[in-house]
């Protein structure tokens, strides 16, 4: 029970931070990132090669690059730095010049071949058997499979939830991010404005990048394995369904969205009782999830919580004076 | 402390009036300009002069290349040949943004609201060297914006109430009427306190009510020393509002002057001007 | 070289499929302006439409009526339930680009309870291989790359020729403008669509008789190397889209035949990331019939 429960919070947290991250590029900015579970495998990737051995050890079984075995939190750093600079090349290419509808494609199509290359390339991440017994943090000193460590590394993961929501939270709630929601509103008057329309999207796109690249780190950190299978383009749509469901833009709606559509959907029935032939509950769980994003598309487009426009205090009635309120942004 | 958001800042030009005395320093210098569409030459070798502190007008019939033209200016297309000067830089080859940090502004044909912000953010976004903008200043937090983030709420509030939008500035701007929309985007280019404004048919899609109200604004901002470009197909305005006047038709300028000149042309009013 | 000069035969065949089918695609987005990434999975299902009927005793050449059929009919009722209703309300390319890959996805996952997980193959006569040099090809595959050529005659003919190809062409440039001219846009885009769907239906099946098996999870695979013969013959062009196949057909075969068959999309992918970069429009941009927007 105690490993259900710890589990579930462990995934909670993880899509928690994953719906974050796609809300600033997306729900904010209107990038539509179909290759966000990329992002994150690349984090789980690093974090996982830079805690294991060098891959001779236990009989040399898997494959692997690195096998650096360094202590926590390196690999978690390193895993937040590796979807940052991962997003640089990607961005540059997909972000610069190309309609947004092709932008999604080009997204799609790097996540169908990133996942075929890692699932083939055997020796560099252990192909499609994937990377298991991957070391817990700080393992060496503490029991891992002790409850104790469980609920720690629970509220571990709930530390970085609440860290993420702080920083979108700044981003989203500043001129910054009104800028951002501008852009995804009509870019080309942005640009005519005076804004760098490549700076703006790349810089998102890297903050996106980074927190995708950490929430991987901490997933893998807990399940210990991490296979291509895990990390198939459509569980980006998950993340989507969820950003959209919640109200895209809205902080809290992610927080909200992720709650219910990742965790409520996926993790939650994965340990309910199958019906039918075997497949038939993953099936009809992926096809709720396209009724779900469509529905709501079509519904409600906002979502449950939708955006809240900047508030700002009430002008002075006498032009010129002195402002007695403060007119930020609240 | 904050200067008046319609206050333009002073160009190199001399002082202007309009058509009096010597002939001032061209703001803007275009020269050979040309754009191509898939082997259509839509500006097709324009060569023009504007002229700082007047309303210039860019009229010619439907697909004379007018708007292309505005935006190959603006730096929203690029260039297929020619020079563009802007205050004696050469600006060919700079992005739209760069132009805009500049002081060269354009609006659009069709609305280009953010309609998911409300009127007053919509404002804002423009707030040029904004501390609160980039991703650095997100992160350091609201103390560290608060106060350009007052200074511009203050700018974007005297606009809106010398624009009579007072009452809006709480609404999404999606929900405003076509001409409100247009005034958004004009103040919105006010607010980054621009030398040019090319402003693309600012009457499309506007109630023949409130097109006197933005003419009126247009010749305040004049008054005011701002330089406009406009491109117009309500003669009645154009008329009104510009001198000179520049003819277009299969991307070519066919003619300059003013709208009495033009009309004495006879190649002109049967290109255009009549039928 | 002769293992060149025999992947280079088996690309003809592949760029016979991928024409089929990139053709279908490209025309797609012309007439509604959007990525239809259900693509693939009308494909697939198309082709176990095909196999239900092969399977069931018909003949190859028959069933793949059955599953063009099946193309048209599911192609014109997605567009007509899904997309165009989601269009017609004014939704963004953004919004349009995640409903079509939610459709995708459902399609899919529609289809495994029904078809299974485990790959199947169409009961044919291959007929007799020819060789020319080192090129060998079955009886099958000469077919199927007459039938690509007959169907883009076929389209060619349509578009250039007919009523409803110029009102296709009118409607794809400039819909409004289209329909200001009294063409009954709505029948148009309808009629595309069933056009359209056949062509996916039959190359769904043509690909699945020129592999020896397919599955559901076969889709993704079509789906890049479709993206990336549109985009390269600049989307919306259906001759664009017969030269993308043609060079995205033969890439792939003939690096499976130099690195390893596993990477087959990824030249793909690197055709398209090139494509991308340095000519977003299409290499045949300039002369777009079916005019991309934007």
């Amino acid at each position: 029970m105690t490993y259900y429960l710890t589990t579930l919070g462990v995934y909670a947290g993880v899509d928690i931070i994953a719906c974050l991250a796609l809300n600033l590029q997306f729900g904010v900015s209107g990038i539509v990132n179909f290759s966000f579970i990329v992002f994150q495998a690349a984090g789980a990737y690093t974090a996982a090669v830079l805690a294991l051995p060098p891959d001779s050890q236990n009989g040399g079984f898997q494959h692997y690059v690195f096998g650096a075995q360094l202590p926590f939190p390196i690999p978690w750093i390193a895993a937040a730095v590796v979807g940052g600079v991962l997003s640089v090349p990607v961005g540059l290419v997909v972000l610069r010049h190309l309609r947004v509808d092709y932008q999604a494609i080009a997204m799609l199509v790097l996540s169908v071949i990133a996942n075929l290359v890692i699932t083939n390339a055997r020796p560099f991440l252990n192909g499609a058997a994937g990377l298991s017994l991957v070391p817990q943090p700080l393992s060496d000193r503490f029991n891992a499979y002790s409850p104790t460590y469980l609920w720690a590394y629970v509220a571990v993961t709930f530390v970085c939830c609440a860290l993420v929501f702080f920083v979108s939270q700044r981003i989203v709630k500043s001129p910054y991010g009104r800028t951002l929601r501008a852009m995804r509103e009509h870019e080309l008057a942005v640009t005519a404005l005076g804004k760098n329309p490549v700076v703006l999207k790349m810089t998102i796109f890297v903050v996106g990048g980074v927190i995708a690249g950490l929430s991987g780190a901490i997933l893998v950190g807990f399940i210990t394995i991490w296979a291509p299978s895990t990390w198939l383009y459509p569980e980006t749509l998950i993340l989507f369904a969820a950003v959209i469901v919640g109200g895209r833009g809205n902080n809290w709606g992610a927080l909200f969205g992720a709650a219910l559509v990742p965790v409520g959907f996926e993790e939650a029935t994965r340990y309910l009782p199958q019906f039918g032939p075997p497949g038939l509950v993953p099936a009809l769980q992926w096809v709720a999830i396209g009724l779900l994003i469509i529905g709501f598309l079509w519904f409600r487009p906002k979502g449950v919580l939708p955006e809240k426009p900047g508030r700002f205090a009430a002008a002075t009635p006498v032009v010129g004076a002195r402002l007695t309120k403060e007119p930020g942004v609240s | 402390m904050s200067p008046s958001a319609l206050e333009p800042t002073a160009g190199s030009a001399p002082a202007t009036g309009t058509g009096l005395g010597v002939a001032p320093q061209p703001m803007m210098t275009v020269r050979n300009v040309e754009r191509h569409f898939e082997g259509m030459r839509a500006v097709d070798g324009v060569s023009i002069d504007i002229l700082p502190g007047r309303i210039t007008g860019l009229i010619g019939p439907n697909g004379a290349g007018k708007s292309t033209l505005l935006a190959v200016l603006a730096g929203t297309l690029p260039a297929s040949g020619g020079t563009v000067t802007f205050d004696g830089t050469d600006i060919t080859e700079w992005p739209a943004w760069r132009r805009a940090r500049h002081g060269m502004i354009r609006t659009f044909q069709l609305p280009s609201e953010f309609a998911e912000l409300t009127v007053l953010e919509n404002l804002l976004v423009a707030a040029p060297n904004h501390r609160g903008e980039s991703l650095r200043g997100a992160l350091l937090g609201r103390r560290y914006w608060i106060a350009d983030e007052r200074r511009e709420v203050a700018r974007a509030r005297e606009l809106l109430a010398r624009f009579s939008l007072s009452a809006k500035e709480s609404e999404y701007a999606g929900s405003l009427s076509g001409g409100q929309k247009r005034l958004i985007e004009i103040m919105r280019a006010l607010m980054l306190q621009p030398r040019l404004l090319l402003l693309d048919e600012p009457m499309s899609g506007v109630h023949p009510s409130i097109i006197g109200e933005i003419a009126r604004y247009l010749e305040g901002l004049r008054d005011g020393g701002l330089t406009i470009l406009i491109v117009e197909h309500e003669l009645h305005m154009i008329e009104r509002l510009c001198n000179p006047v520049i003819v277009m038709a299969q991307g070519k300028v066919i003619g300059q002057g003013s709208m009495i000149e033009l009309r004495r042309q006879r190649e002109i009013v049967d290109a255009y001007l009549v039928g | 070289m002769s293992l060149y000069l025999a992947a280079f035969g088996f690309g003809l065949v592949s760029t016979s499929v991928l024409a089929i089918a990139a053709v279908g695609f490209t025309m797609q987005f012309g007439i509604s302006n959007m990525i239809n990434l259900a693509y693939g999975e009308v494909m697939i299902a198309a082709a176990y439409a095909s196999y239900g009927l092969n399977n069931a005793g018909i003949n190859i050449w028959v069933s793949l009526l059955g599953g063009a059929v099946f193309g048209s009919v599911s192609s014109y009722l997605i567009n007509r339930v899904l997309y165009a209703p989601f269009q017609k309300k004014g939704t963004a390319l953004i919004g349009m680009v995640i409903i079509s890959l939610a459709a995708s996805l459902m399609i899919a996952n529609v289809l495994l309870p029904i078809v299974g997980y485990y790959s199947v193959s169409y009961r044919q006569n291959v007929g007799p291989t020819f060789h020319a040099g080192s090129i060998a090809l079955t009886g099958v595959q000469l077919a199927i790359m007459g039938l690509a050529i007959v169907l883009m005659l076929v389209i060619h003919s349509l578009l250039k020729l007919t009523r409803l190809g110029k009102a296709m062409r009118a409607t794809s440039a400039n819909p409004t403008l289209a329909r200001n001219c009294g063409i009954p846009t709505r029948r148009v885009i309808d009629t595309a669509w069933l056009i359209t769907g056949a062509l996916c239906g039959v190359a769904g099946t043509v690909a699945g008789m020129n592999s020896d098996t397919f599955a559901v999870a076969s889709g993704a695979g079509f789906l890049i190397s479709i993206i990336a013969a549109a985009v390269l013959g600049g989307a919306g062009n259906p001759y664009g889209a017969m030269i993308g196949a043609l060079l995205i057909g033969e890439v792939t075969e003939i690096s499976a035949a130099a690195f390893s068959p596993e990477y087959k999309e990824v030249a793909a992918f690197a055709i398209l990331v090139l494509v991308m970069v340095l000519r977003p429009q299409g290499l045949l941009a300039k002369r777009g019939t079916l005019a991309a927007a934007g």
